[in-house]
């Protein structure tokens, strides 16, 4: 327990100095999710993909991660709202995406709010991640 | 100068080539920044005539030493007296007839001419305070340059006033006269003595002003020849603003990131203090980062009046309103009320937030006027 936070601990100093790569990422929220569910084995990108085109009626209107990031990850997109366009989610599209633990934290912070009313967990942020590093 | 006698009468050379080249030039360069005067789109043809006039004029001054017989001042140099004894006498159709200017004529054009220096001098001020652009950029303050815009404005509808004087009188003159005045000024030639003729037209005076005034306007308008589709010509470019690369990058990656100069700086405070509820949305932004990107938005606030419109858009906030929506201030709502409800909707628009559809510079947050083109 103690080791795992030191670890999560050393990864959060270490990111923001040097980019992470997306498997330090997500190794950080496995360890997350199994501080949650001590039962978690994996991360699952099928699961990954079906959250990312469900659509939520949380907020009145059925949005989906899809809804602004399009159906093909490694296509740009569009905000829904202020049609500002926006780059390429998948890793494989654009390099930059899952590289900044922070980052991620502040997008899967406001976007699961957005879309769907709370926070997500840690097996969610996963399973989306393990997804967006499938795409190929 | 003196009235017609009654010697030998015959067609002879009154105005020379560079004063008749003068005339209509500088009638036309008011018509054009007459016509363009209250327009955006057409504010770099509005300058260029505004340039124009003022070289024009300096010509004329040299022309009116170096001219020719009645293109000279000291021709048409008739005391105040004269002229209005002169303008009695037309009134009552008994005026002599002169082969140059008459007296009352000639007081309108001395005062023209120092209405167009008044206007066009006002004219620069004007771009250089207002507009923070042109030959004085940045003299002043934007609200000086927007106070000498007074006199701009009332010293031009002056001249228009005098130019519907003068013209009327060349129709009241030609009329009582039996002759085209306005004709002479295209051809040159009156009936006149020989003695009062002007030796030369100086053709190669007005050939050289015509050089002149071409190689300004190829110079002034050269931006327009290698315009393509997708980069659109900007004649005038807002001054650079400050920049900040955080603002850019957390305000920029959902909408265009305003820039702090278009709200003053309590609505820039009241938004950072609603970030959990942020048009809908949660920003969540950690404390350094807020305090960095409010700091940034305080110190270029509208308050700075750092732009033209960053200026006029916080004169138009009331004290006691902090909005949050640049689309909620005075000046917003009044520069875009003939926008056409079908404009918005376009394709290209489709947001009163979405101004980069239009304004070609909204990402330097300079927002000058002529940076404008409204998409199909």
């Amino acid at each position: 327990m103690k080791k795992t936070l030191f670890i999560m601990l050393c990864l959060a100093a270490a990111l923001p100095a040097a980019a992470a790569s997306p498997q330090q990422i997500l190794d950080a929220y496995a360890a997350e999710a199994k501080k949650a569910n001590p039962a978690f084995k994996s991360f699952s990108a099928e699961k990954g993909r079906a959250f990312y085109v469900a659509k939520q009626g949380a907020t009145g209107r059925a949005a989906s991660c899809s809804t602004c990031h399009t159906e093909d990850p490694k296509a740009g997109g569009r905000h829904a709202k202020t049609g500002k366009d926006i780059r390429p989610l998948a890793p494989s599209a654009n390099a930059e995406r899952l590289s900044d633990a922070a980052k991620v934290e502040k997008w899967f912070g406001r976007n699961c709010n957005d879309v769907l009313g709370r926070a997500c967990t840690a097996q969610e942020k996963g399973d989306f991640m393990s997804y967006l590093m499938s795409v190929r | 100068m003196t009235s017609e006698s009654r010697a030998e009468v015959s067609r002879i050379r009154v105005w020379d080539a560079p004063t008749r080249l003068f005339h209509w030039s500088f009638a036309a360069a008011f018509a054009a920044a007459w016509a363009s005067g209250e327009s955006d789109r057409w504010r770099d043809v509005h300058v260029f005539a505004g340039y124009l006039i003022l070289g024009l004029l300096a010509f004329r001054l040299l022309w009116g030493v170096a001219g020719s017989r009645h293109a000279r001042f000291a021709s048409f140099a008739f005391t105040w007296r004269e002229a209005r004894d002169y303008g009695l006498r037309a009134l009552s159709r008994n005026a002599p007839r002169f082969v140059g200017h008459n007296p009352a004529g000639a007081w309108a054009i001395f005062a023209m001419l120092a209405l167009a220096a008044v206007v066009s001098v006002s004219g620069i001020l004007v771009l250089g305070g207002e507009e923070q652009q042109g030959a004085l950029s940045g003299w002043g303050r934007i609200a000086t340059g927007a106070m000498v815009k007074e006199l701009h404005d009332g010293g031009a509808s002056l001249w228009l006033l005098l130019i519907c004087v003068h013209v009327g009188g060349v129709v009241w003159e030609s009329l009582a006269h039996r002759e085209n005045l306005a004709r002479s000024m295209v051809t040159g030639y009156k009936q006149g003595p020989a003695a009062e003729a002007a030796p030369s037209f100086r053709w190669f005076s007005a050939l050289a002003l015509a050089a002149a005034i071409a190689a300004f306007a190829h110079w002034y308008f050269e931006g327009y020849e290698d315009r393509a589709p997708g980069r659109t010509y900007l004649p005038f470019i807002g001054r650079a603003l400050p920049q900040s690369a955080a603002w850019n990058a957390e305000c920029g990656s959902c909408h265009l990131a305003f820039h702090p100069s278009l709200l003053p700086a309590r609505s820039w405070q009241a938004l950072f203090a609603g970030q959990d509820k942020h048009f809908g949305e949660v920003l969540g932004l950690d404390g350094a980062t807020t305090a960095e990107l409010l700091g940034f938005a305080t110190k270029t606030s509208a308050d700075a009046g750092l732009s033209e419109a960053s200026f006029k858009i916080a004169r138009s906030v009331p004290e006691r309103e902090a909005p949050v929506r640049i689309t909620e201030t005075g000046y917003w709502k009044k520069k875009h009320a003939a926008i056409p409800e079908a404009t918005w909707r376009r394709p290209k628009v489709g947001s009163r937030a979405n101004c980069a559809a239009c304004h070609l510079d909204a990402e330097r947050g300079a927002f000058e006027d002529a940076a404008m083109h409204i998409p199909d």
